[in-house]
């Protein structure tokens, strides 16, 4: 019976548990210490080239979980790269560069500022890099179509009214030299002017992209001039892409009976912009004869139209740089 | 309402009454610089009721009570039937089948053990002298809390055995409640069951077993995901005696589970306790002795869920000032006002303020604590003084945001001389004391330490002038001082920022009157009373009131 009553005495006890060494909620050091920079920022690779493939990337360690941010911009381009996360260290794992851009256009062979910043705090860290050479976006994961720098394929067709402009020119390109600027009025019609890009004519072959249209992005670069609208208020100039399917293979695209995929923004910006757009988010218009089905490598040609309200006036949108990619948009 | 009238037609029975009854009136004036500066308020207001709560108990036979209080309530400045409300405030049935299982079915109160279903008292209104008892009375009254039990709807039932072998009793509680509701294209509603086995083993030892349940019924809304909380509370007590001083050994532990079913996001945490303590009485009073272990992710809807409900709002001036700020809970709302307390169970970890209760916020099952209690009570100094005293020693398990732990202590005192007695008078003559002290105290980096403290005195006079009428005197003057973390939660409890909070507050209350003492439960009071709230950190603007009270009291 003594045996038994000392067990008892003991039961209750079975249930306390060890004492835990984590702490309970956020870290008051990262959100309320003050910031010290255990080591300062260092770059790893620099005068990288980055055509064959090197890279660059970045150590810092702080005394402090925090939201830190890299912006490298080119001195020459102008290009912006912009690299964030969080963390009380930066090393190879969360800020390696490969020389793309985040915003365009894209990197030279040129010299860098490179500026780290933080969340909340006033402390930064300037620094300077090379590029030796700059990022080749065109790999096995890519089909170009143009980039305009062997001048403007005449295969690829189109129309623009009359008094409108579609011209070759050269300075100022969101990649390397030359792009295709695309303006003017029309106050009888929404169409600037379209251009065909057929797919026979692509500078990459077009089999070597990916024909999962979850998986395929379309990009292009844009240069815009956010000009508003006096009619509407809104931004003038409308860009349309559309995507046609040659589903029978007869080298010819039948509005009859195959498929056509829109994407139709605002050019509400200035400057250029890559816009990517996967295929699968391509909407059909109202009536679509085809079978529905996206198949990207049916792609018969590549429309791009520059629209705008009759009313509202000039309306500008330059090209450059058509590129498909496998698996991410090319900037990714 | 017709079933006993119904079943008094077919059965002899027995129907008898009893009630409550009070006739409260305030009014209410704003004091000091605000009212000279605050043009946006009225200058004071008040109002008043009598209530009636008429308990018809039916008896339709003997085994057999059905209870329904009536309330009957009229607020001044209605007539003719204006402003007059009839609302049952009660309904339930109990019995006995066979003279062995008890049962209890609609409103019923319920408690098991600290970690389980137990409600706790409000902050502060510990060792509050009894001048302040009125307001107190009131508060509880009107919020349905009849010492520490809960107010639920359900069912409950507890019989007995007699065994006389090896274990010499085993009594046996369940119940079931409903917590919520059927709501219209909302949350589940909320279950509750419950159940306690304790087993006697001799007339020294019982082992107590008990489990609460809370959950919601899936099936019962459009939803996906149902919470669940169940707790296991194992009890082991040993009564014995030492060198004539009787003792008590509790010795307990349990866990909890905590979660949301089909919620991906939601963590399940698994908690822990324990807790022992040791009660001894003597001629000169009774000590207890408590170690107390409570896990950070120990979670109890029914030990949890506090009284005091900081979100809601004040009945007396809920905005002030030209900037028509709403008025904070604060020690007069606490002791006065009915409308800031909460009569439900909460599924999560409701607000507090470290102002009024930083150290156990939740009682005894406040999570992340560790630490020893001590306890003297009915202290009998002298023939005319007696003394309460109670501290408590605690730390946190784990450190919120840092490694570095809080420590806290809560200590409060509470005197009481009977002047009459010293002084051989022939009319009662009393005075009380109290002080209620909490410091909490984190060390470490600037940024991360804590240095908080908060202080109550309470004192009271009270002096028969005539059989039974006592001129009656009160005051509480509530300071805090320093800095205190407050934790900001999601919808799972999980800790997701902090807010650094200075305070240097004073508070004052007092009050003075008469009081005739029918009997015990039996009086009226008339007061004046004046409150005043000041934020020295100038983020609220000061705060006076004055009231004149009057309220008849009477429970049957």
């Amino acid at each position: 019976m003594k045996k038994l009553k000392f067990l008892l005495l003991l039961l209750p006890f079975l249930f306390n548990s060890c004492e835990k060494n984590e702490i309970e909620g956020p870290s008051l050091n990262n959100l309320f210490a003050d910031l010290e920079i255990l080591e300062p920022l260092n770059i790893i690779g620099d005068s990288a080239d980055f055509a064959s493939g090197q890279n660059i990337y970045f150590t810092a360690s702080f005394s402090k979980q925090l939201d830190w941010k890299i912006k490298i911009e080119g001195q020459s381009s102008g290009s912006v790269k912009i690299i964030s996360g969080k963390s009380n260290e930066i090393n190879q794992s969360n800020s390696t560069w490969l020389g793309n851009s985040s915003s365009l256009p894209f990197f030279i062979k040129e010299d860098c500022k490179v500026l780290l910043s933080f969340e909340a705090h006033d402390d930064t860290i300037s620094s300077q890099l090379n590029i030796q050479q700059e990022k080749d976006y065109q790999n096995e994961n890519t089909v170009l179509i143009t980039d305009l720098e062997n001048n403007f394929n005449p295969n690829f067709t189109g129309f623009f009214q009359a008094g409108c402009t579609k011209a070759l020119t050269v300075g100022g390109a969101g990649q390397k030299d030359k792009y295709l600027a695309q303006f003017g009025i029309c106050d009888w019609d929404w169409l600037i002017g379209y251009v065909d890009y057929f797919s026979t004519f692509w500078y990459d072959d077009k089999n070597n992209m990916i024909n999962d249209p979850s998986k395929l992005y379309f990009n292009i670069m844009i240069k815009g001039d956010s000009t508003i609208s006096s009619v509407t208020n809104l931004p003038n100039s409308l860009f349309k892409l559309e995507f046609y399917e040659d589903e029978n293979g007869d080298d010819y695209h039948d509005a009859n009976s195959e498929d056509r995929f829109d994407y139709e923004f605002d050019v509400n910006w200035t400057g250029w912009r890559m816009v990517s757009i996967c295929y699968n988010d391509l909407v059909p218009p109202a009536t679509n004869p085809g079978n529905g089905i996206k198949q990207p490598d049916k792609i018969f040609k590549v429309r791009t139209l520059l629209l705008a309200n009759p009313e509202s006036g000039y309306a500008k949108a330059d090209v450059d740089f058509l590129i498909w990619s496998n698996g991410a948009p090319i900037l990714n | 309402m017709l079933f006993p009238v119904l079943a008094q037609s077919q059965v002899k029975s027995k129907l008898w009454y009893d009630g409550n009854s009070r006739v409260i009136f305030n009014r209410d004036a704003l004091e000091g610089t605000l009212k000279d500066i605050d043009t946006v308020s009225t200058r004071s207001n008040g109002g008043g009721s009598t209530v009636l709560d008429l308990g018809f108990h039916f008896t339709p036979v003997d085994d057999i009570e059905i209870f329904s209080e009536i309330r009957l309530k009229n607020d001044f400045g209605g007539m003719w039937g204006n402003k007059s409300v009839v609302e049952l405030r009660r309904l339930s049935a109990k019995g006995i089948v066979n003279n062995k299982i008890a049962f209890s079915i609609g409103d019923i109160y319920l408690k098991q053990t600290k970690f389980t279903l137990y409600n706790y008292e409000q902050e502060l209104s510990q060792y509050e002298p009894s001048v302040f008892k009125f307001y107190r009375d009131y508060v509880n009254y009107e919020n349905y809390y009849q010492s520490n039990y809960w107010r639920l709807q359900g069912v409950q039932t507890n019989f007995s055995y007699n065994m006389y072998n090896f274990i010499e009793q085993l009594d046996f509680d369940a119940f079931t409640a409903r917590i919520r509701g059927l709501e219209w294209l909302g949350k589940p509603e909320l279950l509750m069951l419950g159940g306690s086995a304790v087993v006697r083993l001799s007339n020294n030892i019982n082992l107590g077993y008990h489990y609460v349940n809370t959950f919601e019924v899936l099936s019962s809304s459009n939803g996906s995901i149902a919470y669940y909380n169940p707790v296991l509370n194992t009890q082991l007590s040993y009564s014995g005696l030492l060198k004539n001083i009787p003792y008590k050994i509790l010795l307990e532990g349990g866990l909890s589970k905590r979660g949301w079913e089909g919620d991906s996001l939601a963590p399940e945490i698994k908690g822990y306790f324990t807790n022992a303590t040791l009660k001894a009485k003597s001629k000169k009073g009774e000590i207890n002795l408590g170690f107390r272990y409570v896990d950070t992710d120990f979670r109890s809807i029914g030990a949890q869920t506090r009284r005091i409900e900081y979100n809601n709002t004040t009945t007396t001036y809920p905005y002030y000032s030209n900037n028509y700020y709403q008025r904070k809970v604060s020690l007069l709302d606490m002791i006065s006002d009915p409308n800031i307390y909460n009569q439900n169970l909460s599924t999560s970890l409701m607000n507090y303020n470290p102002m009024y209760s930083s150290v156990s916020p939740y009682g005894d099952a406040t999570p992340n604590r560790v630490g020893v209690t001590l306890e003297i009570d009915n202290l009998n100094l002298t023939n005319f003084l007696s003394a309460k005293i109670q501290s408590q020693y605690f730390s946190e398990v784990i450190g919120q945001g840092t490694i570095q732990k809080r420590n806290f202590n809560k200590s409060a005192l509470h005197s009481s001389l009977s002047l009459d007695k010293l002084l051989s008078l022939n009319k009662t003559f009393i005075l009380e004391g109290s002080i209620n002290l909490e410091t909490v105290n984190r060390s470490g980096s600037d940024f991360e330490k804590i240095n908080f403290s908060s202080v109550l005195y309470s004192g009271s006079i009270s002096f028969e002038l005539i059989k039974n009428l006592k001129l009656i005197a009160g005051a509480k003057v509530f300071y805090t001082d320093g800095n205190e973390f407050i934790t900001e939660r999601d919808n799972y409890d999980q800790i997701i920022d902090y807010s650094n909070i200075n305070y240097l507050n004073k508070e004052t209350i007092f009050i003075a009157g008469l009081q005739h003492q029918f009997t015990d439960d039996i009086y009226f009071t008339m007061q004046y009373n004046q409150f005043n709230v000041l934020d020295k950190t100038n983020v609220y603007d000061e705060f006076s009131l004055s009231r004149i009270i009057f309220m008849f009291n009477m429970n049957l």
